[in-house]
Parts: structure tokens; C-alpha cells; sequence
């Protein structure tokens, strides 16, 4: 496997959200997902991803429930709450304007000093 | 369906127990075996052999480094969060129900809400009176740690001599400081009509013992205070705000106490409001500056006057038995210090056996306390009796409300929720109900605690308490409305959902077997509220009877139409001649006065709460210990008893040859001849007193009505009445009867010009003999107000109670009823079938409240007067004044049953 970005720290709740935005998931899912979407970039730790999915259980932006795979076997599935779609909402736009305003600054040739 | 299986949205919905620790930790174990072995695919279908792609996996999910465990308490964080979510959302949703209930019905919620703030109301007022008067802490440092110093081992006096505080206060090491002091109300007019202000005699540790700071200039210190010490005072805020506008300026000024300029040092910290509950303090004095009020050494080398309190702080660390015990071993050298010379040889004994000990004194002291302890508690009872009432009420409109209910309820157990649930949401709603009522009743108890207050003050006293709210009387408001919701919502809703389903929701808005034990219920109730209301009526008609014969008894003097002006001789040093002198000028002047029918001057005035006695020796009559030979004394002068209005039976008044030198004579009341010349006429006969002189013999010239003396309550006491011409060691004031011929009141201008002609420098204090006698009234008057008022209250209450019961009963068996008249009843015996229903709960009623009442007489003797707790008319009147408001209350539903038309009535389902 290549080298992984460290993830910023924060950025795996919005990440999970935002998986979960297409369709409920199960833990492996959101994790082939996360890899597939950043073509391996990003390193998620496997058991960081489950206290992720507690914490956003835990604050109602998602719910669980048991479910059945295509291959039947037994999973969590978790899906979106609608405060988990608001959330999710707020957090794009702010951390787009974010990463906007650092890159910017630090794209930009200094100045003479 | 084992629990695990059940989806976490049913579970939610349905309440069903959280899971278990064990489950959570299972289910989180599942997850991360699936996890591993999609991984383990995922490697696999890469080209991985198996064995590599399960360690591969299992490395990722870092299950070496402990990843098990920590999920496993993260699931189990998740599972309690979300299960106290889950409650916060219950109750959300149970009070957004409860809303939902009250506000579709607002008459029924006005109604009940209204009812127990009356109820919670009454209680907070009560309460917080209660509160002030005897629970409240000093508004000092630690109050825990002040003890009072009182002599005895229990129930003794706590009034100490100059000498005997001093002896103390040099010898004592259990305390961390003391100090005494001496109320003192000031004059501050210097003349004329007095302009009284409260203070207080201070020792010089009073501030910093008590841990009182200043707001401006300063307080007082132990240096502020030794023999011929400079005269300055420190102001409360209330005053310097009152009298100076709270002007910095006025620190340096000179305010004139009785006639002496004092300097004001300082203002005190406007949250010291004073040790004595119920008297607000205006100015502080050093005690070493009552020798310029008072002149000479103002009693301070006096070893018989006892006018000082001692507080006193516990070090940090010593108990108040530690206290005790070094009080117990200093007291006999405290009191060979301070013992009062003359004494005999028996009554030194007896004075150095005193002992001394110490009380807590968190809240310091109070006259008042004593005074109205006990009726505060009566009144709490009372208060309680009726949020009871209120309760009880409150209850059947809840059970009427659950009727219209009753297939709502049956659909939702029907469907599934759990009886609990149910319960604890119709509960909430009387929760939500009792909380609205509190609120209300809290903003009703501060009005009302205001009026009782006032209550408690009279024409002549003032009442000063902190009624500012604190935590224990917001405590207690919400003790209230949590019990009331318990005791008036919990049995209906346990009730309301206790239906029988099939009949509830196929006929129409009642199940015959589940309506009769409501009935049962609601009249159990009304029952109730019959009962607890008698005992409230009996004893208003008890308090109001007593007061009636207290403010109506003949007290052997016309109360009305007479003047009382009280001199103060104190700063004046007169001989017992110039006093004479100046007593005799002043009636004459007095006399003179156009509006003036009569005047005399006396020691005492009736029911002034002061008092005079001692021994007399009568020959012929051998009393039967010192008790026995007691009678009480007052000093008058001519003209006494026509002002007063006590008749002369035999004999003569005093007149103006009755004077020093002349032979020493006495007028006696009946009670005294009765007791000591057995009833025979005791003009001519002789009577001996002793006195500072020893023993003086009087001549009876004189026998007058019996009269009260000390308090209208008192039985007939012996009174010898001397001329105030033949006294000599004056009491230092004296008191003038003035009888106008109109409003006495008017008259005080001209007396106090003409008594300002005899000597401009005398201050003198108003008041009028009715006013002196119902100022003694007023705890009787409060008694009398407020159990009336409480009465009245739980009658009012209980009559909604009935009248709403009536109609809903009725309303219930509307159908029967129509059945009835349309095959032929008379519409009387509709009426007549009601009103003995009626009949029947008021029996019930009176024969629980008379007994209730008769176990509660035990209680309320020590408050009546001229009448027994068991006095036939009181209880007829009460059970008829109940009797009457329950028939009231049945008429209208039974009138509106009787002339229902049938063929609706059966027709409405």
C-alpha cells in the first residue's frame, strides 16, 4: 500500500457522513468506500472508524441497525438521521471555505519582505 | 425475537430495556468479525494467500494494540448516552403531551392550577414567616458559631448585670469573642412629642465579633467603648438612607438622643439587618454611652439591673458542650464577682448556686419568636389542611377528565404502550399542573406574606421581617407542588388507565364496573375535603369566638375615648418632690385643656404589659406561702378611676389631701377583698406592704370594680391601688390618663402644649387605651384573620369540589335518570335522590372531621378564651354553614338533572 496522508484531525466525522449520504452502510463498506474514494490516500485506521461511528451514533447524526449483506451475513448498518444530513450540510461548506483560505495563502507566491 | 434482534428504533419506541453490557460488547464483537473477514476477502481477491490476509486484517484493525477493548467501552459509552438521550426525549415528549392536554381543555387547567396556587400559596406565605421568624440565619460571619449566654441550666434568664458581664467578659477563653448589648428605643425630638428610633446598647465587640462591616465611615470598636467614653453612633442603611438620603456627609454629624448629641462614625453593611428578628435596629451605640442617656453611671456599676444580652462566638474547633462546660466552671467566680450587695444570706446562696450556660444562637433572639411560635405552627397545620383540600379537589377533576379520556386510553393500551408509560405521562401532566401552580402560588405568597406581616404589627408596634426569598423557602414551595402532585395525580392516573378495554372503546363513555369504584373514588374524595373543612370552620369559630369575647369582655375600664401620654423622666433627675410638683402642674394644665373631661397620672396603664407586686400583710388572713400574699401594685393619682371608668363600689377615691405626710392610704380592688377580708367591705380596714423603707400600713379608704391588669386574658387579679402623692423612688416615667370628650387623638397638639408649658424639656409618647389593648390582641387577631380567611377558603373550595362532582355524577347517570322519568318518576324524587346522596357524604364528612377535630382540640385550647374547644354552638353553626354550602352546591346539577328532558338524555348515545 502507498504511503497514507495522516488524516486531519476532525475530518473523519464528515467523511463517514458523507459516505453515509449515498446509501446505509456497514463498518467495512464506509471503509472500502473511504479507500476507494481517495484511491488509498488516506489512512483510516480500522478501529478509529468504529469510535468514529459511536460518536456519531452517540450525538443522533446517524442510527443503526441490523441488517442482512447480499452474501447474508449479519452487519450494523448505519444510515443518515436528518440531523446527520444537516450536519454533514454546515461541515462541507465550512470546511470547503477553510481549505479555500489555507490554500490560498499558501499558494500564493511571498511577497518581498 | 430474543432482545438482541429487536431493532434499535422499536426499542426506542417502545422503551424497552437497554442492553445489557454483555450485549453491547457482543454485538460490537460481531461487527468487527465481519469487518475482518470482508477485509480478509478484499486481500484475498488482491492476491494475498488466506493466511497472510487474515493476519493482514487483523493487524489493520489493530487488534493486537488493544482495539477490542476500546470499542467495547466506546459501544458501552454510546449505549448509556443514548439511553439517557432516550429519557430526556421521553420527558420531552410526555411534557409536550401534557401541554397538549391542558391547553385543549383551559378551563379545567385555569381551574386546577389556580386551586393549588391558593393551596401551595398559603403554605409558601406561611412558611416563609415561619422561615424568618425562626429558621433564618443571622446575616453575619458563621453564624453557627454564636451561642447566647444564659444563666440557669435550662429555660433561665438571659439578662445580665453591667458587673456580671464585665466579670464574664474578663474572664472567659472558650470564645473566640463576646459581646452584650441592650435595646433601647431613642428619642429624637428633645421635647414635645417623642420621634422614637430603635437602637442599641452595644459592647465594644459587637461588630467585629459578628463580623459586620461598614458601608461608609466606620463601625465600632472595642476601643469605642470604656467609662466615659465619647458619645457616637453607627448607623443601619436603612436609616442613614431614610434620614440622610444615604449622604456621606452625614458621617461627622451630631444627632440628638434624648436630649445628648452623639456623632454618627458610621453606617453598618446594608445586609446586617440586626439580631433580633422581627425589631429593625436604626442606630448603635457604645454601651459605656448609657451613662450619658441615662446620667449618673447608667446603671453600669448597678449590680440589680439586668438589661444585657450576651452573644458570644465558639472558637474554631470547640463544640457548644465545650462551651458549656468552660461557662459551667466559670460561673462561680463570674458571680462572686457580680453578686448584689444587701441581698440575705439565703437569697446570696441561692444567687451564687446560679449557673451558666449557653444556647445556640444561629438565629439570634427574639421576643417575637416566643410569642408566636406556636401560632405559626397552627397556622402551618392549618395551611396544610387546606392545600389537602386543594389537592383533593384537584384530584377529581382529573378523575372527571379521565372519563373523557377513557377510549383514548384503552386505544393506546390497546395498540401496545405499556400501562407504566401511560401513568407517568398522565402524571406528568399533574407534575406540569403542580409546578404552574407553584410558580403562581410563589408570586401569591409574596403578596401574602406581606399582609401577614402587617398582621402581626399594630398601631403601635412595628414588625420589621426579611421576607426576601431564600433557598429553603423556594425549597419548601417545591417540596409543596412535588408532594401535591403526588398525592392529587398519581391515584387518578394509576386509575384512568386501569379500563376495561372492550367495554371502553364498544360502549359509549362509560364501563359500568370500572364507573362504580370511580364513583367510589370521587366521593371517597369529597368525603374527604367535608371532613378536613369542618375542622377548618370549627376552629375559625373558635379563634373568631375568642376574639369577639376578647375584644367585646368588659375589663372593669371603658377602653374607648381615653388619651395615654407616657413622660419620660429619665434625663430630667427629679427629687421625689419636684416630681410631685411637676405632676400636679401638669394635670391642672391638662385638666384645663378645652376638649378635656378628665385626667390622672399613674405608674402603670392597664395592659401595658408592664407590672408591680409584692407582699402584703392583711390581719387576720394567714396566706399560705409568699405566692399566696402576692398582689400587684399601681400608684395613681386623683380622678384615676373616673377617667378610666372603673367604678368606685365603697368608700372614696383618693383625693387631694391623700400627700406625703398625710396618713398613707390604699383603695382596693373586689378580688382583694374577696380573697384577704373574705369578702366583707375592706373601707376602714389596714393593709401592710413592704418597701425600700420596710414595712409601710395603709388605711382601705376605698374599694373599686375589678379590672384587667397585665393582659385581657388574665383571670381577675388583686390589685392595691396607693397614691401616687404618698410614693416615693419613682419609677422614672410616668403616665397620664387623659378622657376627651371627642376623638382623643385630636386632642394631643393642646396636651403637649400644655404639658411644654410646664417644662419644655419632657418628651412624651401617644398612644390611646384602645389602641394599648389591641396591640395586646394581635396574636389573637391574626389567629382570628387568618383562620377565618382559611376557613372561609376551604369551604370555597370544597363547595367547587362538591359542585363539580354533582354535575359529573349526574352527568354520568343522565340516561338512568331520563329512564326514570320518562317511566314515570317524579321529578322531586330526582332532586331528593341527589340531595340525599349529598345527605349521605356530608354525614360521612362531618362524623371523620368532628373526630378529627376533637383529637386536634388539644392543640388550639392554649389559644381560646371564654370558650371550649368542644362549645355546642360553634359546632352547630359550622356543621350548618357546611351543611347549607353542600346543598348549595348539589342544587344546581340536581335542578339541571330533574329537568333534563328524558327522551334526549336517552337518546344521546
Amino acid at each position: 500500500m502507498a504511503e497514507s496522508l495522516p488524516l486531519v484531525k476532525g475530518t473523519l466525522d464528515i467523511l463517514v457522513l458523507k459516505a453515509l449520504s449515498w446509501t446505509p452502510m456497514h463498518g467495512f463498506e464506509i471503509t472500502a468506500w473511504l479507500e476507494e474514494r481517495s484511491g488509498g490516500a488516506l489512512g483510516v485506521q480500522d478501529s478509529a472508524l468504529y469510535q468514529a461511528l459511536h460518536r456519531l451514533e452517540e450525538r443522533g447524526l446517524t442510527s443503526a441497525d441490523w441488517g442482512v449483506t447480499a452474501n447474508n451475513q449479519r452487519a450494523r448498518y448505519y444510515k443518515l438521521t436528518r440531523a446527520g444530513r444537516a450536519h454533514l450540510a454546515t461541515e462541507t461548506a465550512q470546511w470547503v471555505r477553510y481549505a479555500d483560505t489555507v490554500t490560498g495563502i499558501l499558494t500564493t507566491a511571498a511577497g518581498p519582505t | 425475537m430474543t432482545p438482541r434482534e429487536i431493532r434499535p428504533g422499536i426499542r426506542r419506541l417502545f422503551r424497552l430495556a437497554v442492553r445489557r453490557p454483555a450485549e453491547s460488547a457482543g454485538e460490537m464483537d460481531d461487527e468487527i468479525r465481519l469487518h475482518i473477514a470482508l477485509r480478509t476477502e478484499q486481500l484475498i481477491a488482491r492476491g494475498c494467500t488466506p493466511d497472510d490476509a487474515r493476519a493482514e486484517a487483523e493487524a489493520r484493525f489493530g487488534l493486537a494494540d488493544h482495539a477490542r477493548r476500546t470499542l467495547h467501552d466506546s459501544a458501552m459509552h454510546r449505549e448509556t448516552r443514548m439511553d439517557r438521550l432516550d429519557r430526556l426525549d421521553a420527558l420531552r415528549q410526555d411534557l409536550r403531551y401534557a401541554l397538549r392536554g391542558l391547553r385543549r381543555n383551559p378551563g379545567f387547567a385555569a381551574i386546577a392550577a389556580l386551586t393549588l396556587a391558593l393551596g401551595i400559596g398559603a403554605n409558601t406565605a406561611i412558611f416563609s414567616v415561619v422561615d424568618a421568624v425562626m429558621l433564618r440565619s443571622l446575616p453575619v460571619q458563621r453564624p453557627d458559631q454564636l451561642v447566647q449566654v444564659a444563666m440557669g441550666s435550662g429555660g433561665g434568664s438571659d439578662e445580665f448585670s453591667n458587673p456580671l458581664w464585665e466579670a464574664l467578659r474578663d474572664r472567659q477563653d472558650a470564645f473566640s469573642g463576646m459581646f452584650a448589648l441592650a435595646n433601647r428605643t431613642f428619642d429624637l425630638a428633645g421635647g414635645g412629642e417623642t420621634r422614637p428610633v430603635e437602637g442599641t446598647f452595644v459592647s465594644g465587640g459587637f461588630f467585629d465579633v459578628l463580623g459586620v462591616r461598614e458601608i461608609a465611615g466606620r463601625v465600632l470598636h472595642s476601643a469605642d467603648d470604656h467609662r466615659g467614653c465619647a458619645p457616637v453612633a453607627v448607623l443601619s442603611n436603612g436609616f442613614w438612607e431614610r434620614a440622610y438620603g444615604g449622604d456621606a456627609a452625614a458621617i461627622g454629624k451630631t444627632i440628638v438622643l434624648n436630649g445628648h448629641p452623639f456623632e454618627i462614625v458610621g453606617v453598618a453593611d446594608p445586609a446586617f439587618t440586626g439580631i433580633e428578628v422581627g425589631r429593625a435596629v436604626q442606630l448603635y451605640a457604645p454601651l459605656c454611652a448609657k451613662a450619658i442617656v441615662d446620667g449618673g453611671d447608667g446603671e453600669l456599676d448597678e449590680r440589680h439591673a439586668w438589661f444585657l444580652r450576651i452573644i458570644a462566638r465558639r472558637r474554631d474547633g470547640l463544640t457548644i458542650e465545650d462551651a458549656r462546660a468552660r461557662l459551667a466552671a466559670l460561673a462561680p467566680a463570674v458571680f462572686a464577682a457580680g453578686a448584689p450587695s444587701g441581698m440575705s444570706a439565703d437569697d446570696q446562696r441561692e444567687f451564687l448556686a446560679n449557673e451558666l450556660t449557653a444556647r445556640p444562637a444561629s438565629t439570634g433572639y427574639s421576643a417575637m419568636r416566643s410569642t408566636y411560635r406556636t401560632a405559626l405552627l397552627a397556622l402551618m397545620a392549618v395551611v396544610g389542611l387546606v392545600l389537602l383540600i386543594a389537592c383533593a379537589n384537584v384530584a377529581n377533576l382529573l378523575l372527571a377528565r379521565a372519563v373523557t379520556r377513557q377510549r383514548e386510553i384503552a386505544i393506546r393500551l390497546a395498540i401496545g404502550a405499556r400501562r407504566g408509560r401511560l401513568v407517568r405521562q398522565l402524571f406528568t401532566e399533574s407534575a406540569l399542573l403542580a409546578l404552574i401552580g407553584g410558580a403562581l402560588g410563589l408570586l401569591f405568597a409574596r403578596w401574602a406574606s406581606g399582609i401577614l406581616v402587617s398582621l402581626l404589627a399594630s398601631r403601635d408596634t412595628t414588625v420589621w421581617l426579611d421576607l426576601s426569598l431564600d433557598g429553603r423557602v423556594l425549597a419548601f414551595t417545591l417540596a409543596a407542588a412535588t408532594t401535591t402532585a403526588l398525592l392529587f395525580g398519581l391515584a387518578p392516573a394509576w386509575r384512568a388507565t386501569r379500563v376495561d378495554l372492550h367495554s371502553a372503546m364498544t360502549t359509549g363513555d362509560r364501563a359500568a364496573g370500572v364507573g362504580r369504584r370511580r364513583f367510589t373514588t370521587v366521593k371517597t374524595l369529597v368525603v374527604a375535603q367535608i371532613a378536613l373543612s369542618l375542622v377548618l370552620l370549627l376552629g375559625a369559630g373558635l379563634m373568631l369566638s375568642t376574639f369577639r369575647t376578647l375584644t367585646t369582655l368588659d375589663p372593669g375600664f371603658e377602653r374607648e375615648g381615653v388619651l395615654l401620654t407616657s413622660v419620660d423622666l429619665r434625663s430630667s433627675k427629679f427629687t421625689d418632690e419636684q416630681l410631685r410638683a411637676t405632676t400636679r402642674d401638669m394635670l391642672e394644665r391638662v385638666r384645663a385643656t378645652p376638649g378635656v373631661r378628665s385626667a390622672s397620672a399613674s405608674t402603670l396603664t392597664p395592659i401595658s404589659g408592664a407590672g408591680w407586686n409584692g407582699e402584703v400583710e392583711v390581719d387576720g388572713y394567714t396566706p399560705k406561702g409568699r405566692k399566696d400574699a402576692m398582689v400587684f401594685f399601681n400608684a395613681v393619682s386623683d380622678d384615676f378611676f373616673s377617667t378610666l371608668g372603673t367604678r368606685v363600689l365603697a368608700g372614696r377615691d383618693f383625693d387631694a389631701h391623700d400627700v406625703a405626710g398625710a396618713p398613707e392610704v390604699a383603695v382596693v380592688n373586689e378580688a382583694v377583698a374577696r380573697k384577704f377580708f373574705r369578702g366583707a367591705n375592706p373601707v376602714g380596714q389596714r393593709i401592710g406592704i413592704g418597701g425600700p423603707d420596710g414595712q409601710r400600713t395603709m388605711t382601705v379608704i376605698g374599694l373599686v370594680r375589678d379590672a384587667k391588669y397585665g393582659s385581657l386574658r388574665e383571670k381577675t387579679r388583686e390589685i392595691v391601688y396607693l397614691p401616687m402623692a404618698q410614693e416615693r423612688g419613682f419609677a422614672p416615667w410616668i403616665n397620664l390618663e387623659i378622657r376627651g370628650s371627642a376623638a382623643v387623638s385630636s386632642l394631643i397638639p393642646s396636651v403637649t402644649a400644655a404639658i411644654g408649658a410646664v417644662n419644655p424639656s419632657l418628651t412624651l409618647a401617644y398612644t390611646t387605651l384602645s389602641a394599648q389593648v389591641d396591640a395586646s390582641l394581635a396574636r389573637e387577631r391574626l389567629m382570628a384573620t387568618l383562620s377565618a380567611f382559611f376557613g372561609s377558603l376551604a369551604l370555597v373550595l370544597a363547595v367547587i369540589g362538591l359542585y363539580g362532582t354533582m354535575s359529573y355524577t349526574l352527568a354520568q347517570r343522565r340516561k338512568e335518570i331520563g329512564v326514570r322519568i320518562a317511566l314515570g318518576a317524579a321529578r322531586s324524587r330526582v332532586v331528593r335522590l341527589v340531595l340525599g346522596e349529598i345527605g349521605r357524604m356530608l354525614a360521612f364528612g362531618v362524623v371523620i372531621g368532628g373526630a378529627m377535630a376533637y383529637v386536634a382540640t388539644r392543640w388550639v385550647t392554649p389559644f381560646l378564651f371564654g370558650i371550649t374547644p368542644a362549645d355546642p354552638v360553634t359546632w352547630v353553626v359550622a356543621m350548618l354553614t357546611l351543611a347549607f354550602a353542600a346543598l348549595a352546591a348539589g342544587a344546581l346539577p340536581a335542578w339541571r338533572a330533574a329537568t333534563a328532558d328524558p327522551m334526549l338524555a336517552i337518546r344521546s348515545e
